[in-house]
């Protein structure tokens, strides 16, 4: 089912300011995709997903979940949650302490009056999906993290709606429990026809798991994309900073050729990626990713995007060297082979891949 | 489902009535020459109360006996959470006996029972010593500073206790261990790091324990008084029970300064627990301390604690038993066995104001805590769902009465009860215990409200179900487990309630430890003692009651398919 936004303003007021939690959001989430929002910390990706729900009231705009409007200010609509047929996974998984998971489970069955055995049909079968049958008459207080948050799941998955929300559900795991859960939580939804709409601000829960990644910051929609377009080719220096580590490097469009742009920058002319169009003579910003730096053998010194700088320090952390260069006034991060021969103030070569350093306006 | 406004300002009303109307009619009867020319200022009763030759000898009286009670208390609680958290001493259970069957004991039925046991003409336990050694004289007197700072440690040790051994079980045991690593031992590590690490844990139970003991009514009253021993409370009610000549102006003027000294001790306390969060490091690792292998010391440790517990549970049962089944005083003998009767017991239940007195106290305890957990609710609702500043100041409203000695509200509310119809009236005493022990019922209640995390019920309502389902099968059965046990610890307070009642009980509205007191007083130590079994025995069954009733209906929801 698809979900459309419009206008979707929501106001704090904390200690005598204004917070604009959410500021005129316009988004349509289409059907059946995981689809996330990310952003960091305040951002308002929690209070958009609120309103989806309808446990908090924007202060203006509409939403509509399917054909149905659910929120309208104009119009004075609000469709209380119980009323929108949506499934929920909270942060805290909200397991009811004081029954065991077949209640649990079953209450969104219970609470539509569906015959009795139908529910335990149904709780089975969702129970036996998140890989949990015979768990029924555990008590919830006995179950494990990663128990409670699949008892959470089958509990938002039992009664079949055609939208189901996530609010950052993995923060609560220890990080190897997350990554399996990660693993099983795509396989799940992969398996279902069903529109998933997940909060995170972890970028490699939203790289790993989404369709699509509607990156927020201060109430707004910065930028809409699948995981590989956010990264490899954003359309924002924010964005392009907060999915992964990435060196941001000031220069000057010189001239444009095709696809790419050569870049006059500080540390010399780069060929880069130009997919926004900026035009010669602009101010912008070279993105790129450490794991794009790479060391070029020395008698390839003459050759495109390729420098000499000086390792500035390198640290081993296992699968690989955390180094930074000094090339001039500017340092860059780096990620090295853990196989390389090299030491702490040796004089080297690196290469950019004109195809994985990209132009951001500024 | 609330206006929730017009919901916090009328409970800040009532809260704020319950709990300021007694202190400012003590203020202002402070100032009064008496009931009828009140309002019209004098400071005649300071210069009365303040100037007294005695009024010296009484303030220092209170503070040994406030200072000594906090010592022995804290002391042996700090003895037996050491022993039963560090040390791999058999049946711990008996810990968590001590610190909760006690308050069953009502504080007035302990005391008397000391006295049955150390008084110097017939106490059982002196009679007995005597015979044994051939001794002419009583080995112990109980009526004096140090009988009372027994006693009322005694009574208080649960109270420090339930303070001090949780911070040592939270305690992180690194801290030990690294100082054992550095070659300290056992000793040396107990003092030089445990204990000044739980010190401020150790202030607050000791400075808890003050409050209580200058709030204490039933030790000062029952041991203090015929030893001619006055510290504030008895001070207080001497001027108010002496028939027609009861001066409650002067007692107010009294009063003030207990008040103010609690109130001081009990903002110490609120620093101190505030900043101890700080001090005592709690490990969220989950390892258990290991425990400290007592090896030959084991027996003698065991003997100890079974020792205090015997004294603090089963001595004083057992006392008012015999007491209640004899005639007159004696020591356990073959003619004390042979005279035994129920003759007590039968006098008691035929006398009217005895009788009078049970179906009043049973009817405050029920009535009151119904209603006084019905409140509670409400404001822990308040409290703890609604974070505004109108709900910070209800919530310090509500707890402010807790620093309040029961002796002086029941003088401030009798300023304010002689100027309305129900002076004199069981709704009088009503008022007046729901006022003082609100926070008896405040505190388990918003505790479970605590619990209950708002995706709790956030979830109930995206599966489907409306407010009011959500209520029912989601935000009650998990309130339930707090209200019982804010209900049971009204009702047993209420049952029990002496220090309030002592100023507002009158004649047709008189409650069992009113009662007990005039038994006491009158040395009528059978029929006392048959009342008071009857007593304990009310108040324990409506605690096993209530946990049962509890017990089923949290069980409910899960039977409940």
């Amino acid at each position: 089912m698809e979900i459309r936004i419009k206008g979707l303003t929501r106001h704090y007021y904390s200690e005598g300011k204004q917070i604009k939690a959410l500021d005129g959001v316009d988004l349509t989430i289409p059907a059946n995709k995981i689809f996330t929002l990310l952003g960091p910390s305040g951002c308002g990706k929690t209070t958009l997903l609120r309103c989806i729900v309808g446990l908090e009231t924007p202060d203006a705009g509409e939403i509509y979940i399917g054909d149905d409007l659910v929120w309208s200010s104009e119009k004075g609509i609000f469709v209380p949650p119980e009323n929108r047929g949506l499934g929920m996974v909270f942060q805290t998984y909200a397991i009811w302490p004081h029954m065991n998971v077949f209640d649990n489970v079953a209450y969104p069955l219970q609470t539509s009056k569906t015959p009795k055995d139908k529910i335990r049909q149904q709780v089975a079968k969702a129970l036996k999906f998140v890989q949990l049958d015979g768990f029924e008459n555990r008590p919830a207080t006995k179950l494990s993290g990663g128990q409670q948050q699949r008892v959470a799941l089958a509990r938002a998955l039992v009664a079949e709606p055609k939208v189901i929300l996530f609010d950052e559900p993995l923060s609560n795991l220890d990080a190897k429990l997350r990554e399996e859960t990660r693993k099983e939580l795509r396989s799940f939804l992969t398996e279902l026809k069903i529109t998933a709409i997940y909060v995170t601000h972890d970028r490699i829960e939203a790289l790993a798991l989404s369709d699509l990644i509607a990156v927020m910051r201060s109430g707004k929609i910065i930028e809409i994309g699948d995981p590989k377009k956010i990264y490899f080719n954003s359309d924002d220096k924010f964005v392009a900073d907060f999915i992964g580590r990435a060196n941001l490097i000031k220069g000057k469009v010189e001239k444009l050729d095709g696809e790419h742009a050569i870049f006059a920058s500080e540390i010399g002319s780069i060929v880069a990626l130009n997919s926004q169009k900026i035009p010669v003579g602009q101010n912008a910003m070279l993105c790129v990713r450490p794991e794009f730096i790479r060391l070029a053998p020395e008698q390839a010194a003459e050759g495109q995007n390729i420098f000499s700088g000086k390792m500035e320090s390198l640290i081993f952390i296992g699968e690989a060297y955390e180094g930074e260069i000094r090339i001039g006034e500017t340092l860059l991060t780096t990620t090295i082979e853990p196989t390389e021969n090299i030491v702490e103030g040796d004089t080297i070569f690196i290469s950019f891949d004109p195809d994985h350093c990209f132009l951001l306006s500024t | 489902m609330f206006k929730k406004p017009t919901l916090t300002t009328t409970l800040i009303v009532i809260v704020g009535f319950l709990t300021l109307c007694p202190v400012i009619m003590l203020l202002l009867g402070s100032f009064s020459q008496d009931f009828v020319s009140f309002g019209q200022f004098t400071t005649v009763k300071y210069v009365e109360a303040y100037t007294d030759p005695d009024f010296a000898a009484i303030l220092w009286n209170t503070v040994i006996f406030t200072v000594g009670s906090a010592l022995v208390a804290t002391l042996l609680a700090l003895f037996l959470a050491y022993v039963n958290t560090r040390t791999d001493l058999p049946f711990k259970f008996i810990f968590k006996v001590i610190a909760i069957v006690p308050m069953m004991i009502p504080h007035i039925l302990f005391s008397v029972s000391w006295v049955l046991l150390l008084n110097p003409s017939n106490g059982t336990l002196n009679r007995l010593l005597m015979d044994l050694f051939g001794l002419k004289d009583a080995l112990f007197d109980i009526y004096t500073l140090p009988g009372m700072i027994l006693v009322e440690g005694l009574l208080d040790l649960p109270i420090a206790y339930l303070i001090i051994a949780p911070a040592m079980s939270a305690f992180d045991v690194s801290l030990e261990e690294s100082s054992k690593v550095c070659g300290a031992s056992n000793l040396r590590t107990l003092m030089r790091v445990t204990l000044p690490v739980l010190r401020p844990a150790i202030l607050a139970s000791a400075i808890l324990v003050i409050v209580r003991s200058l709030a204490s009514f039933a030790v000062p009253s029952v041991i203090g008084m015929p030893g001619r021993i006055y510290v504030l409370s008895t001070h207080i009610y001497r001027n108010i029970a002496s028939g027609f000549a009861a001066d409650f102006g002067k007692a107010a003027a009294i009063g003030m300064s207990a008040l103010a000294a609690s109130i001081t001790l009990i903002y110490i306390y609120r620093y101190l627990t505030s900043e101890s969060g700080k001090f005592v490091t709690i490990s969220s690792r989950g390892f258990k301390p290991t425990l400290i292998k007592l090896k030959n010391a084991k027996y003698p440790l065991f003997v100890i604690v079974g020792i205090l517990s015997f004294v603090l549970i089963v001595l004083p049962v057992m006392v008012l038993f015999y007491t209640s089944m004899l005639p007159y005083s004696m020591v356990p003998s073959a003619k004390a066995f042979s005279m035994m009767s129920w003759n007590n017991w039968v006098e008691v239940l035929k006398d009217p104001i005895s009788l009078l007195s049970l179906k009043n106290s049973l009817f405050l305890g029920v009535v009151g805590a119904t209603i006084g957990t019905t409140l509670s609710i409400f404001v822990s609702y308040v409290i703890v769902k609604i974070r505004s500043t109108a709900s910070g100041i209800l919530e310090s409203l509500s707890f402010l009465s807790f620093s309040f000695p029961g002796i002086v509200i029941g003088v401030g509310f009798m300023w304010f009860f002689v100027r309305t119809p129900i002076y004199g009236t069981l709704t009088a005493l009503l008022i007046g215990y729901i006022a003082t022990y609100l926070p008896y019922g405040i505190r388990p209640i918003s505790s479970a409200f605590v619990q209950i995390h708002s995706h709790l019920e956030e979830s109930s309502r995206v599966c489907g179900a409306g407010p009011f389902y959500t209520m029912r099968r989601i935000v009650i059965p998990l309130l339930i487990p707090g209200i019982v046990s804010g209900w049971i610890l009204m009702a047993s307070m209420f049952l029990r309630e002496l220090t309030l009642s002592v100023v507002l009980s009158r004649p047709g509205t008189e409650v069992l430890a009113v009662q007990i007191l005039h038994f006491a007083e009158d040395g009528l130590w059978g029929k006392l003692s048959a009342l008071g079994i009857i007593m304990i025995f009310i108040s324990s069954l409506l605690v096993i009651l209530a946990a049962v009733l509890g017990n089923k209906l949290t069980k409910m929801e899960v039977v409940n398919k």
